[in-house]
């Protein structure tokens, strides 16, 4: 479950850059003050994702949806409003977060185990199931500057998804590693839909909305255009754009 | 034999209610940082570790380096001072040492610190980690390299025959004290430095000009009189003190040094963790 009500997040963007002491000394010296435009990349937003839906966010760039995904994964508190949900939030927006290219796989996977909230005994007790799912093999022990994009990535995978998450953000049709691991990642995917795991997707694409999600949310310039059934809003959204 | 299956909720369903977040009924940043820190402890041990490794990882020397550049340092410096302050300071080179210590652990962790926020804080805005945890754990790598610089410091003890007594028992409290310190100022000048860019610069030149302002090199004695009164209001002198004088002198430092040290220390790790959490909610959009 999540439940978002009356959100708003504002950044405070100076019209002139005021980064140091010196320039704002003067100007407070000047007595010009400080001029400030603020602006709302989520405006008063409200809505609720029961527990197992599948929902996608679309909207143009610039809409607020990787914001409203930040203040979801708690890294971007929310300037009004609140937030409730329940369990762990797996943001596979950002595999392999924390990764140091300078260590191995092997440390990197308690690395960033321990970024995602696991602890060190935790990360030791499932580490070759993860090791095993990643398909890394015997490169495990190798520094992961020598992985392949495609390697990190499943190595990010395997630590996130490792424990079935309760909140699963996802970005665009998920498309880690080789053909192989993305059958793998979207069975597993589809087990923790299956297992009652809420899932949030972000995709321009509408076809892929339309096949995965039960209802799509459209934003627009930090405010919610349309709710409901993916098909209805998806179609309202980018009417006429054929169906691939 | 691995596991292949996917565990589907190995929690309780007591340990996944725990795991409810309301934003409206978050404690007090003040409190809550601080849980959340404990919570993840062990990724503050890892990135404490992490950098450790990094540092000397590709260096020829390795570790070797932690031991040398302190011994370096005071090389020098006792060749340029040596003569200058040796009727004063026998046996030189502990008192530049051991004063260095110290000094080194306060102002290289606190820029380092300065430092790793003001460039972006690294994971900060991408996913959430407790806020405090890159802080604390460069307070951490300090603290280890401080450690580990004792080898170098045993050393030129061994070479001056210079006593070792029942006071160094003493050090694991100066130490602890020269933590909370530097944590305290690490949080104040990371928080700053996120809002103010150029604080980094100016304290460059605090550091600077106070390394010259403390006896670190000298004897307090040669400071002009008028000076001299005004020292005691210089915290890192205090703070050097305390650490060199269960080394240097032999002895526990006196109960008003004790007191005003650990007074400082708390104070400013208070004022620290304060005006960091006041701040810890800005700090994703400001980064």
């Amino acid at each position: 479950m999540i439940q978002i009500d009356n959100v708003t997040v504002r950044f405070r963007i100076p019209h002139e850059r005021i980064p140091t002491f010196q320039e704002y000394a003067i100007r407070w010296l000047k007595r010009r003050g400080v001029r400030y435009a603020d602006f709302n990349a989520l405006n008063d937003i409200s809505f609720s994702v029961e527990q197992g839906e599948t929902i996608g966010i679309i909207g143009p760039n610039g809409a607020g949806k990787s914001t409203l995904l930040k203040v979801i994964a708690r890294v971007l508190r929310p300037t009004r409003g609140r937030l409730r949900l329940r369990g762990r939030v797996a943001p596979l927006l950002e595999l392999g977060a924390g990764f140091d290219y300078e260590m191995t796989g092997r440390e990197n996977v308690f690395l960033n185990g321990a970024v995602l909230g696991f602890s060190r005994k935790d990360i030791a007790r499932r580490l070759d199931r993860i090791v095993d799912f990643s398909g890394i093999g015997d490169f495990i022990d190798a520094p992961v500057r020598t992985y392949s994009s495609g390697m990190v990535a499943r190595l990010g995978f395997a630590v996130a998804t490792d424990i079935r998450p309760e909140v699963l953000i996802i970005d665009e049709v998920l498309a880690v590693g080789d053909a192989e691991f993305q059958q793998k990642s979207a069975a597993r995917i589809r087990e923790f839909r299956g297992s009652g795991s809420t899932i949030l997707v972000v995709s321009h694409s509408p076809a892929s909305i339309k096949a995965l999600c039960d209802r799509a949310l459209w934003l627009e310039h930090g405010a919610i255009r349309a709710i409901g059934p993916a098909d209805a809003v998806v179609d309202q959204y980018a009417p006429g754009k054929p169906v691939r | 034999m691995i596991d292949r299956t996917v565990a589907t909720n190995p929690r309780s369903t007591a340990e996944v209610a725990a795991l409810a977040y309301d934003s409206d009924l978050r404690p007090p940043p003040f409190v809550d940082e601080l849980v959340q820190l404990w919570r993840y402890r062990d990724l503050v041990l890892l990135l404490t570790g992490n950098i450790l490794k990094n540092r000397y990882k590709r260096s020829l020397l390795g570790i070797l380096w932690m031991l040398l550049n302190p011994l370096l340092q005071t090389i020098v410096l006792a060749i340029a001072f040596g003569a200058l302050f040796q009727s004063a300071l026998p046996h030189y080179p502990i008192y530049l040492l051991s004063g260095l210590l110290a000094w080194n652990f306060v102002t290289q962790t606190t820029q380092y610190a300065m430092g790793v926020m003001a460039g972006g804080g690294g994971l900060l805005k991408r996913i959430y980690i407790p806020r405090a945890t890159y802080i604390v754990a460069v307070v951490g790598n300090g603290l280890v390299n401080s450690l580990v610089s004792i080898v170098p410091l045993l050393l030129v003890m061994i070479v001056f025959q210079h006593p070792l007594g029942a006071s160094w028992a003493f050090l694991p409290f100066s130490l602890l004290i020269l933590t909370a310190f530097t944590l305290g100022l690490a949080l104040l000048l990371s928080t700053a430095s996120v809002f103010f860019t150029d604080s980094i610069d100016i304290y460059q030149i605090v550091v600077q000009a106070g390394f010259f302002l403390t006896p670190i090199m000298y004897p307090p004695s040669v400071l002009p009189g008028p000076l001299n009164d005004w020292l005691l209001l210089n915290p890192f002198y205090l703070l050097i003190e305390l650490f060199r004088t269960p080394i240097y002198a032999n002895a526990v430092p006196d109960a008003g040094l004790i007191a005003s040290a650990t007074a400082l220390a708390l104070a400013t790790l208070l004022t620290g963790w304060t005006v960091f959490t006041r701040r810890v909610d800005q700090l994703a959009y400001r980064l």
